[in-house]
């Protein structure tokens, strides 16, 4: 009896086993669920909920910056084999502890500094780890177009079908359909795996294509970025009965949604262009100009001693001041540059070493590398 | 001072039974709109539990969780159901991406001997509304559904229980290694529902 007891607990499914360990996860999650910003991958509930009882305490608040610190600081440290690694876990932990994401986070800059320490290295050009980096900073970004770009020309995540998905989903969203198609075509032409995820997105596509309206020709891809107004939601017909054997309910088939057909612009037929727009309009001329004082309101202050009046400095601004990002060279000796030229490849410049800035200047960086995410890498290295 | 008494409603097994399959029901339009796996203009917003609700109006979908939630209150007033799974998978790859589980537990004596039990509508219904809304909220921690997925639902019963021909034996469809969250539970006091979501916590080195 015992020993059958014993093999109905090792053989309890790890959900049963949770609701009977009466675990809680604590409902921070609930409460401040405005202030966190979904993930792709998901989040961790229990650093989930750490990390948002921050916001009602300051000393946790302080911690997390110093962890942040720290991991920027192993980052550094790294002597192992995988130089990525630090960097990725780092970039998990922001992503889990800044749960609003936003500038204060430094999630940008960190995204930036990761793929620019590695971006010329043969050894992760084809690592999914440094291609998914790369597509999050593109996410974060105002323009993805220079991103992808520079992915493509320096063959970085070629064979991952990913790389074909979000460049074609990017090219589709700005209306680009026949480039996206292309990209897709190019991907599969190429065998980039998964293949299956690949030609899934490849008929999702062609089936969006189909459901839009009106074909888009070249010539009016070419013209600038069309904005769409509100989204136009096409309800379809309904769909045969489901049968209750069926045991998987798929939605596909109504899944997507119909593209918004052009604005038609409505003229009034009543007004027939009689009146000139450039003509004044009698009704509202001045007929008097009013007394003289009237007139001269705006000159009734008296002059005053200007020897009185003190004009205020900006303070801390000097014209050929060193700017707070500015470095200053510094001089290798002939004899140490062998030497260090031999270190590994994860060691880092100190151009890529994270500043501990502080919140101002994290902000305003991360603003920068939005508008122009390859801002920082040489200019030789970027895409004609 | 005047003392306030809580008025209590009489609950008996298959008042219960109705109040814990239709709760599935609504669960299951919430999660299926919440979760994106169907199109949000295919659901008709309601309102249930005080709040705004959403069902789907797909006809297909409707049938299938109108006769699911019969066959449930039927298991349900005999004791058998132990549990409820509405299983949310890839339709590419079958992978299980999540799991919403309603653990269920009967109180024997009133299957057995058939009394009834006191709780007010209003209680139950609050603490109903209260996963409701947690549901909804669970978009802050589940990842992103970024593909077509379909749904199942499993049940579990007692080994004595005669299945309908609507229904075939399944494996339990778990995800290896999962992130769990416990959300809140509501008790009848004769069916206690106790609500955990799990999810497959997708790594960086993962396609």
């Amino acid at each position: 009896m015992a020993e059958a007891e014993m093999e109905k607990i090792t053989t309890i499914d790890p959900e049963t086993e949770f609701l009977a360990s009466k675990r809680k996860n604590g409902n921070e999650w609930e409460t401040f669920k405005e202030n966190v910003r979904p993930l792709k991958r998901g989040r961790n509930v229990n650093l989930l909920n750490h990390a948002l009882n921050s916001h009602t305490d300051n000393q946790l608040k302080k911690s997390l910056v110093q962890q942040r610190s720290k991991l920027i600081q192993a980052i550094q440290e790294y002597q192992g084999d995988d130089p990525l690694l630090p960097w990725i876990q780092c970039i998990k932990w922001v992503q889990e502890a800044f749960p609003p994401g936003g500038d204060s986070s430094g999630l940008v800059v960190i995204y930036e500094q990761c793929v620019r320490a590695f971006w010329h290295s043969e050894r992760y050009k084809d690592d999914l780890r440094y291609l998914k980096v790369w597509l999050e900073y593109a996410d974060n970004c105002f323009d993805a177009d220079v991103i992808y770009a520079f992915l493509d020309a320096n063959g970085i995540g070629k064979p991952h079908s990913i790389f074909y998905i979000s460049y074609a989903l990017h090219l589709e969203s700005k209306n680009k359909f026949k480039a996206a198609n292309q990209m897709l075509e190019l991907g599969i032409s190429r065998n980039a795996q998964p293949i299956e995820k690949l030609k899934a997105a490849y008929r999702q596509f062609f089936a969006r294509s189909m459901a839009r309206p009106i074909a888009i020709d070249d010539s009016v891809e070419k013209l600038a970025p069309t904005r769409s107004f509100g989204t136009v939601l096409a309800k379809g017909e309904n769909r045969a009965p489901l049968s209750i054997l069926n045991s998987n309910r798929d939605p596909s088939a109504k899944n997507d949604r119909t593209r918004a057909a052009p604005l038609s612009i409505y003229k009034d037929s009543a007004d027939t262009g009689d009146t000139d727009p450039h003509k004044p309009d009698p009704s509202h001329s001045w007929h008097t100009l009013g007394a003289r004082a009237d007139r001269n309101k705006e000159n009734n202050a008296i002059p005053g001693k200007w020897k009185s009046y003190k004009v205020p400095q900006r303070p801390g601004t000097r014209v050929g001041g060193a700017t707070p990002s500015a470095f200053i060279p510094v001089f290798v000796d002939e004899e140490c540059q062998d030497s260090q030229s031999k270190k590994a490849e994860g060691c880092k410049s100190s151009s890529l070493k994270i500043r501990q800035e502080d919140d101002k200047e994290l902000k305003r960086e991360t603003e920068l590398l939005r508008k122009n995410p390859l801002r920082n890498f040489p200019q030789n290295s970027l895409p004609r | 001072m005047a003392a306030r008494t809580v008025a209590k409603d009489i609950i008996t097994l298959r008042g219960s039974a109705a109040i814990v399959s239709e709760f599935f029901g609504y669960a299951a339009n919430s999660i299926l709109y919440n979760r994106g796996v169907y199109p949000e203009e295919s659901f008709v917003k309601v309102k249930k539990y005080g709040l705004p609700m959403l069902l789907t109006e797909d006809e297909g979908v409707k049938s299938f969780l109108a006769n699911l939630t019969a066959q449930l209150s039927e298991w349900l007033e005999a004791g058998k159901l132990q549990r409820v799974v509405l299983v949310i998978m890839s339709k590419a790859t079958s992978e299980v991406l999540e799991r919403w589980n309603f653990s269920i537990e009967t109180d024997s004596e009133v299957v057995e001997k058939g009394v009834s039990r006191e709780k007010s509508d209003k209680e139950i219904m609050r603490e109903i509304q209260a996963i409701m809304r947690q549901i909804a909220s669970s978009i802050t921690y589940l990842p992103c559904l970024d593909e077509p997925c379909v749904f199942d639902v499993l049940a579990y019963t007692d080994k004595d229980v005669a299945v309908p021909f609507t229904w075939v034996e399944s494996d339990p469809k778990l995800i290896a290694n999962p992130q769990m969250v416990k959300l809140h539970s509501f008790d009848t006091k004769i069916h206690k529902v106790d609500t955990l979501v799990s999810y497959k916590n997708d790594e960086w080195d993962e396609q």
